[in-house]
């Protein structure tokens, strides 16, 4: 620790610290452009000089170390003449455009320019001018406005990962942009709309929509992933405009993924659901909430026999509206509730620990020295967790993946990329090459193979580490020997000492234990002594009655086509949803709107064990309810007792008492059956969830729709199986699958390795397919 | 003309006479009403004028056909009786208060001759009819069922009491030095000039009765019954079209009265204030007495437009004060003095 | 003495008399009402009267949607909604002004950037119905082309004053 005087202050510091570090600390305001916490320093717009005694001029706060008895005058007349100078040298080249600028009124340069600049200028030459660029469909540019502090390319190399914005020329000719023209691609892109201390980098879909005073500010909690994002919804009069991240440094830090921040145009979709509808003679009538939810009701008990009836229950789903969809279900004596709609194998039941988690805080991944990911595809599926990730492989952690596709990564890894059945080996080789025997299924597996050169690397690599962790992804919860990979990663973690960990799918996969809306599980994680069936078990025992929350058939499910047939088949399907579709139409016979994100009040548990509750921003749109109140009010109908609930906040504490003294514990029991599924014949399907196909919403956001990743439905194949298929040289393909078709684009790809064919789900074109992995046959269309 | 009055004759002797009653009655209120009509547009223009604008000028040339419009508007105009209303004496509040102020009419002399009832009483009668305009006013209020209405009610009631005493006992101050009780006879005592007139000898009661008039007649300074600012029209705040019209009329038919009856009280009523003087007496002969009867009437009329646009209202304590505590004890006094002087025949009025 | 002074002053009503005296004076004053609609008084170039859009002499409508008016009305009467228009430049959709709201204070003529919102000499006007006190963009627009020669003088003479 070192003394330093700011201001006549005196101030204790760490050695080495910035000095603006220290003032932003004590409170003490440096204006600043180029200077941000989480990215390194580059000193470029000179904006933060100060004085320092016996300095021979004044110095840059962000780029100069504190020592031991400084003496810093941060308002002194020669400190301001600097800042007041170099505001005047910035604004030489600042377009005065500021009435058409989005950054209005949220400006840094507005705000400095009021408080360190002067008036009127002196500068009466032509100002210069940068054609603005077209870098994709989430960020507006306006190049003139730059300021050159290169807080996005410095963003782009240190925390994105990817060198997307670059400056090109010098002085006045410096020119930001992408190198060719090229979109940016990044699942963190849209961090740089708050980076941009101007209006040079904006919002494209919030473009000229609002102005900031105009905004109010709410907090929220990001809904697309187990991370539970802090955010912060800006609204205006009764509408989400634009969403923002709010500082979490235990979660999100200062960052979100362009999932979080766009997916609120998904709220004001077309086809979103705003009146309850019946389904009579075929025909959908708008009908008042008290009709259908009687209808419902009655329909419900009409089904009598408890076993008929199932809940299919979104893991996005509020910790409120699953615990209350599992009363609701269990008060008609069923234990038929799944959540986990995109699970491939649910042998492990019963043995899987009850309340799974990352293993770990999301802060001490990047601690990590060494990682295996096992079935995850994370810059897709938990952005924010790759980020953390990548901040531990930069600083020379070894990151391991074993997966049934080549990842493109943003930092140095070694990728295991085989067929599903290979990924079962290849996991049991490592836990070989550690000497595990494993127990059950593992043994079993771990018998069979040999530990090669790979497993052995993966291996020492495992165990030389301080900090090592096993992780299982949501590819691997989709495999459909998930029960052996888990047993496999339990042994490998074991033997190794590494921290066994699951990056959950959804924002409450994690939640969903503790409330119960699993078959087996009762609230509070507790086992059930009566068992109800699995989503797949539901699926091809089909039932007569089925309660749908936030599901959409044809998307949100591990098996598409089979969910479509055994809804279709059931007499009474009650939907509540927040959009309606035409397979959800098709399926349902009674739908009810309900609340969207940011419309109801609710918690998510995340992958890291935290609650984070977060209340309604907005009214419903329409006559859509919050789900809680609609389940509730169906609970009272139903006249099921202890269903009186008057706030979320009610349910909430009721579920907090019963989950009391429940910790996350990752430990595993033993699996038995060692059948592998993943074993086929012919080609297997590698039915990965892509980035923006995740749920109702994200698939109606717009403008992410019209990014790269999300590119339309494809039969993905290398060029050797499209060679062995005939397709080597044609557009599109039949695809079959359990004896349904669908016909889609054939697209040449490196990444997939023999024997598999990826074909994404969640897409538009794939609702008829069957499971996310299974076995296709191709056919030339 | 033969053939008329040959009718004339046939017809029963009951019937003449209720027609000859019923022409008379016309010949008196016809002109009252064009003379209401017209000092309503006196009003607008004199007050106009005070306040520095010009007033109705679009009806007509001058605004002169204003008083038409405003009669035509009203009439076609819907009556609305509220609900809760009392029907009957709603309706038939608006005559009680027209009829009095029409009916004072009877006794009233226009000159030497002209007078269509010649009673001994006609002073006392003029008093007790003027009284009963008050119940209209009390009832319009209490059947209208409304509280500003009722209010209004209540203020006038109280106001009209307390200054109806004052008047009466100006009034008494007159038919003492006057030693009648009949107009005409009051009139023919004032005989002999401008300085002959009462409002001389008597005035202390002359201003306590014409102050007291503006009073009975709820005009400005002492409307506090109609009161726009606190109780938004007072008393006939739910009356519209002909009914409130009729309100209307009775207001200015009633100022138009008691200008009249200062006239006859205090200024020599149809007499020319030149007369018996030398050279201007014989100069003015010719003027008949009704003109000067009128001069006189429209002196007060205008009286009471230059203190509607000069003084704003009366607190209501100050109207209780002003009519309980000064007026009265001025007229007691003032009546004591003028019974000494007639008793005494003191100079140079009563010798 | 002071107490004996007022005593009379009261009785004999002088104040009264001196205010019917004024009243009086006034009775005979020359009266200057101007015979409106045959005569009109002067309006200065800075009336604040009936709103209008301007637009630039090419055709462009000047308002850019910056909200800078609406920020500032102190009666709220303003409501805008912006978009991309299809060039791509920032353009309102819907620019009310609501007639009943507005005080006519002129903020947001004062306020605007681009001279695009202004307030006219325009003050006869009415409304048969509540829909029409809503003054659009259209209508503005229209306003601002019809009276554009006035509302050019009417700014110029201005200039040197804002």
């Amino acid at each position: 620790m070192v003394t330093i005087e700011i201001n006549g202050q005196e101030l204790k510091a760490k050695a080495g610290a910035m000095l603006i570090e220290v003032t932003d600390e004590a409170g003490i305001n440096i204006p600043r452009f180029c200077y941000h916490k989480k990215l390194s320093i580059s000193a470029s717009c000179r904006q933060c000089l100060v004085e320092v005694k016996n300095a021979p001029k004044p110095l840059p706060a962000c780029a100069t170390p504190v020592m031991e008895g400084m003496k810093v005058f941060t308002r002194s007349p020669l400190a301001l003449a600097a800042q007041k100078g170099t505001m005047e040298f910035l604004l030489i080249n600042h377009p005065l455009d500021c009435p058409i600028c989005d950054q209005g009124g949220e400006c840094e340069l507005q705000d400095v320019a009021v408080s360190c600049g002067s008036d009127v200028s002196r500068f009466v030459e032509g100002k210069r001018v940068v054609p603005a660029k077209n870098i994709g469909p989430l960020i507006a540019t306006e190049m003139t406005r730059c300021i050159h502090c290169t807080r996005c390319i410095r963003f782009g190399e240190e925390i994105a990962g990817i060198r997307e914005m670059g400056a090109t020329g010098r002085g006045e000719h410096m020119v930001i942009g992408t190198y060719v023209e090229k979109s940016i691609d990044s699942e963190l892109s849209g961090n740089i709309i708050d980076l941009c201390p101007v209006g040079a980098l904006t919002s494209k879909p919030f473009r000229f929509q609002a102005r900031a005073w105009e905004l109010t500010q709410v907090e929220g909690v990001a809904p697309h992933d187990s991370v539970g994002s802090n955010l912060h919804l800006h609204l205006r009069g009764n509408k989400v405009m634009r969403v923002a991240p709010k500082d979490n440094e235990s979660i999100n830090e200062c960052w979100i993924s362009d999932r979080d921040r766009f997916s609120y145009q998904g709220l004001y979709s077309d086809d979103r659901l705003t009146v309850p509808k019946i389904k009579q003679n075929g025909e959908w009538q708008d009908v008042a909430w008290e009709v259908a939810l009687d209808m419902a009701a009655a329909g419900l008990q009409e089904i009598g026999e408890g076993e008929q009836i199932a809940s299919l229950v979104s893991p996005s789903s509020t910790l409120e509206e699953l615990y209350l969809a599992q009363k609701v279900t269990r008060g008609l004596g069923s234990n038929n509730i799944d959540c986990r709609l995109r699970q491939g194998d649910f042998r492990l039941d019963g043995a899987e620990p009850a309340f799974s988690w990352l293993g770990l805080q999301i802060t001490e991944i990047e601690d990590l020295n060494a990682a295996l990911l096992v079935g995850s595809n994370t810059r897709k599926e938990q952005p924010i967790l790759a980020h953390n990730l990548r901040k531990a492989a930069v600083s020379g952690a070894k990151v391991h993946f074993i997966n049934p596709l080549q990842l493109e990564l943003n930092y140095a890894a070694s990728q295991q990329v085989t067929t599903p059945a290979g990924m079962v080996q290849s996991l049991a080789a490592v836990a070989k090459a550690l000497g595990a025997t494993g127990e059950g299924a593992a043994a079993k597996a771990i018998d069979k193979v040999v530990a090669d050169d790979d497993a052995k690397a993966i291996a020492s690599a495992m165990k030389d580490a301080d900090n090592a962790a096993v992780m299982l992804g949501n590819i691997a919860a989709a495999h459909p020997d998930y029960s052996i990979l888990c047993v496999l990663a339990s042994a490998v973690a074991n033997a190794s000492g590494a921290t066994l960990g699951f990056l959950a799918e959804a924002a409450n996969s994690v939640g969903a234990r503790l409330a119960g809306a699993l078959p087996h599980l009762l609230p509070g994680a507790k086992a059930a002594t009566e068992k109800g069936l699995d989503v797949m078990k539901l699926q091809k025992l089909p039932r007569k009655g089925y309660l749908l929350l936030g599901a959409e058939p044809g998307y949100d499910f591990w098996d598409a086509g089979l969910t479509q047939s055994a809804l279709e088949s059931a007499d009474l399907v009650v939907a509540l949803n927040t959009h309606t579709s035409p397979a959800l139409e098709a399926a349902a016979d009674i739908l009810l709107p309900i609340a969207a994100f940011a419309e109801t009040s609710g918690t998510y548990v995340n992958t890291a064990g935290e609650w984070q509750s977060f209340r309604g921003a907005v009214k419903p749109l329409g006559e859509a309810r919050p789900a809680w109140k609609v389940l509730r009010v169906l609970g009272n109908l139903l006249d099921q007792k202890d269903c009186e609930y008057t706030s979320s906040e009610q349910v909430r504490d009721e579920l907090a008492s019963l989950c009391e003294g429940v910790v996350p514990d990752n430990s595993i029991g033993k699996a038995e059956s060692a059948d592998l599924q993943s074993a086929v014949d012919g080609l297997i399907r590698i039915g990965d969830v892509p980035l923006y196909a995740l749920d109702s919403l994200v698939r109606r956001a717009s403008a992410l729709q019209q990014t790269k990743d999300a590119a339309p439905a494809a039969i993905c194949i290398n060029a050797e199986e499209a060679k062995k298929a005939g397709l080597a040289d044609c557009d599109s393909a039949v695809v079959t699958q359990d004896g349904r078709e669908a016909t889609l684009p054939v697209s040449i790809d490196a990444n997939i390795p023999d024997g598999c064919v990826r074909i994404s789900a969640g897409l538009a074109g794939t609702e008829t397919l069957g499971a996310q992995f299974g076995e296709v046959t191709l056919e030339k269309a | 003309m033969d053939f008329f009055i040959s009718i004339w004759e046939a017809l029963p002797l009951g019937l003449q006479t209720l027609i000859w009653t019923l022409l008379k009655i016309i010949a008196i209120v016809a002109p009252v009403m064009v003379c209401v009509a017209y000092f309503t547009y006196a009003e607008r223009k004199i007050i106009g004028y005070m306040q520095v604008r010009v007033g109705p000028n679009r009806v007509g040339p001058k605004g002169w056909l204003q008083p038409i419009a405003d009669a035509v508007k009203l009439m076609f105009k819907e009556i609305v009786i509220p609900t809760s209303a009392n029907k009957v004496l709603f309706l038939i509040a608006p005559t009680l208060v027209l009829g009095p102020a029409l009916a004072a009419w009877a006794v009233f002399p226009f000159n030497e001759e002209l007078v269509l009832a010649d009673i001994n009483a006609g002073l006392l009668y003029i008093l007790a009819l003027t009284s009963v305009g008050v119940y209209g006013v009390i009832i319009a209020g209490w059947a209208s069922n409304s509280k500003y209405a009722f209010l209004g009610a209540m203020r006038s009631a109280a106001q009209i009491v307390a200054y109806e005493i004052a008047m009466g006992f100006a009034l008494v101050g007159v038919l003492v030095a006057a030693g009648s009780l009949n107009l005409g006879d009051i009139v023919r005592a004032q005989q002999g000039g401008l300085f002959s007139w009462f409002w001389l000898p008597l005035l202390p009661l002359f201003g306590v009765y014409v102050i007291s008039g503006v009073a009975e007649t709820n005009r400005a300074p002492f409307d506090v019954a109609e009161g726009e600012s606190e109780i938004v029209a007072g008393f006939h705040v739910d009356y519209s079209g002909m009914t409130f019209a009729v309100f209307f009329l009775a207001e200015y038919a009633n100022i138009i009265l008691i200008s009249a009856l200062t006239a006859v009280l205090f200024l020599g009523g149809w007499l020319s204030p030149f007369e018996g003087w030398p050279v201007l007496g014989p100069l003015f002969d010719w003027v008949p007495g009704f003109v000067w009867l009128v001069m006189k009437t429209a002196l007060f009329g205008f009286m009471f437009l230059w203190l509607r646009a000069t003084f704003p209202r009366y607190r209501y304590d100050q109207i209780m004060r002003l009519g309980w505590k000064v007026f009265i004890p001025i007229t007691i006094v003032w009546i004591a003095v003028v019974g000494l002087a007639v008793v005494y025949q003191l100079p140079w009025w009563f010798d | 003495m002071n107490a004996l002074t007022n005593y009379f002053k009261s009785l004999f009503l002088l104040e009264l008399f001196r205010g019917l005296s004024v009243t009086g004076r006034y009775l005979f004053k020359r009266k200057f009402t101007v015979m409106y609609p045959e005569e009109k008084a002067p309006v200065s170039p800075r009336f604040r009267g009936l709103h209008a859009q301007r637009r630039y002499p090419n055709g462009e409508e000047r308002c850019i949607a910056c909200k800078l008016c609406e920020a500032t009305c102190p009666a709220l009467a303003i409501t805008i909604e912006a978009e991309p228009r299809d060039d791509g430049s920032r353009r309102t959709t819907r620019y009310d002004i609501d007639l009943f709201k507005c005080i006519f204070c002129g903020y947001c003529q004062e306020s605007c950037p681009v001279d695009a919102i202004v307030e006219t000499r325009l003050y006869e006007y009415h409304f048969e119905n509540r829909e029409d006190s809503l003054m659009t963009k259209a209508k503005l627009l229209a306003m601002g082309d019809k009276y554009e020669s006035q509302i050019a003088a009417d700014l110029d003479a201005q200039a040197k004053h804002r």
